[in-house]
């Protein structure tokens, strides 16, 4: 089965804006749609001054919150 | 030759309905010597914690600048009181002096004989009766090995349960045994220090009679960690300070996003970053082959540095969260090497973060200080 990746930043910043609550989201999804994600953390994806940073299907997206990184991940899913 | 590294616990009990107590113990580190001081005060309280904590503090003083203990001693018995009543000074006082070479010197003024505990076997460390200005003392030297533990005790211990439990007091024999039976050489030093003054309490009924003291000091191999945290101001020395850590002997941590990332990148290893929050206010751990720990940065530190200074609660602690974990390895570290950067994250800057995430300086300062307290030598080095 094809899986969506999903890597979130967790360095200083991003963890100070919220990244734990973007984790926390994808978590809480139904097991359907948690089952074709691929969810990791990276320690910076160098965009520090705009976090949250994710990067979904390799597409580095800042200032996410939990919402539109739902979204994002809704519009991309396999 | 491998230098052996002197580790080494202290633990006391007040007696009982005292706040104070009244044994003291001075434990100075220099490059050319590891010297602990132990001085009982007669009685308890204020008064015996004042007569030992100015013995100590004077006899340690002089030996750090390199006063022979063939000269500290007279100075302290001659300048020590002595009872008007019971005709015996008004504090006892115990030195154990250890060079580099592992030799190791011990003196007893008016102290319990001190133990030797060696390949399982427990004796009374070697000492032979001299006089020094007119004051009977003990003195002896002996040459130690990796393993090899001094067990030093106030007479609290020695006494613990006369006329209670144990007639004639727990005594230097039943110590003996009890360390003999009961505590491995494999142990740490302060386990064994506080087996000892766990039993001492037990003989007391939790009630002590004296105020009690137990030094353990053993000899082992020293632990070397380094600390890379931040990235080097200039791009350019990012390889060189990486093949500086892996290259440094003991455990290597790295503390921060971007310094994971310059170290996976330079040995061309990935950094897998472990997703569960064990601590909401620290962020995720990650780890890189053949690093001890990888941890967020600035967070993660000033939470260790909160963590190293309630020591007990670390011990105790079975939570796994970046600051604990790192915490642990630095405490457990006698020698500890950070290199630290100096290039500054612009996104740090934001009025809105906490405030120390902008003086690395001064979180690496403190740091520095809490380690240096728990008796650690630490070098900083900014990159």
């Amino acid at each position: 089965m094809s899986t969506l990746l999903v890597e979130i930043c967790l360095g200083t910043s991003c963890h100070l804006m919220g990244s734990q609550d973007i984790i926390d989201a994808i978590e809480s999804l139904p097991p359907d749609k948690r089952g074709k994600i691929d969810l990791r953390g990276v320690t910076c994806l160098k965009t520090c001054r705009k976090g949250p940073n994710a990067r979904i299907n390799g597409v580095v997206l800042s200032e996410m919150t939990p919402e539109r990184t739902l979204a994002v991940i809704e519009d991309n899913l396999p | 030759m491998n230098r052996l590294y002197p580790e080494i616990a202290v633990a006391q009990l007040s007696k009982a309905g005292e706040e104070l107590c009244g044994d003291k113990v001075e434990i100075a580190r220099t490059e050319a010597a590891t010297t602990v001081v132990i001085s009982d005060g007669l009685g308890s309280g204020v008064k015996a914690n004042i007569l030992a904590t100015l013995t100590t503090k004077i006899t340690s003083s002089l030996l750090k600048r390199n006063v022979p203990i063939t000269e500290v001693v007279p100075t302290i018995t001659q300048t020590l009181p002595v009872c008007r009543e019971r005709k015996i000074a008004y504090s006892t006082l115990q030195i154990i002096k250890l060079l580099p070479d592992s030799m190791a010197t011990v003196v007893e003024f008016d102290s319990p004989t001190t133990f030797l505990f060696r390949g399982g076997q427990v004796v009374p460390f070697p000492t032979e009766a001299r006089n020094i200005g007119g004051k009977a003392i003990r003195e002896g030297r002996l040459l130690l090995g990796e393993g090899d533990i001094i067990v030093a005790v106030s007479d609290g211990v020695i006494h613990a349960g006369i006329g209670g439990l144990l007639k004639l007091g727990w005594d230097w024999p039943g110590i003996s045994a009890e360390l003999a039976a009961h505590c491995s050489p494999a142990d740490d030093a302060e386990k064994i220090a506080e087996h000892i003054l766990g039993c001492c309490n037990g003989y007391y009924l939790g009630q002590p009679g004296d105020d009690s003291t137990v030094v353990v000091i053993k000899l082992r191999r020293p632990r070397n960690l380094t600390l890379f945290t931040g990235p080097p101001a200039n791009r350019d020395m990012d390889e060189q300070i990486v093949k500086r850590l892996m290259g440094g002997e003991g455990k290597k941590v790295v503390a921060g996003g971007t310094t994971a990332n310059i170290v996976s990148r330079v040995l061309g290893l990935p950094v897998n970053v472990d997703l569960n929050y064990q601590d909401p206010e620290i962020p995720p751990i990650a780890t890189i082959d053949n690093l001890d720990l990888v941890t967020e940065g600035v967070l993660t530190l000033t939470a260790a540095i909160g963590r190293l200074h309630d020591i007990r609660k670390l011990r105790a602690s079975a939570r796994r969260d970046g600051a604990t974990l790192l915490a642990r390895l630095l405490y457990e570290a006698d020698r500890i090497d950070i290199l630290a950067g100096t290039a500054v994250n612009p996104a740090h800057q934001n009025p809105n973060f906490p405030a120390q995430i902008n003086i690395k300086a001064q979180v690496i300062a403190n740091l520095r200080n809490a380690l240096e307290d728990l008796g650690k030598r630490v070098t900083v080095e900014w990159v």
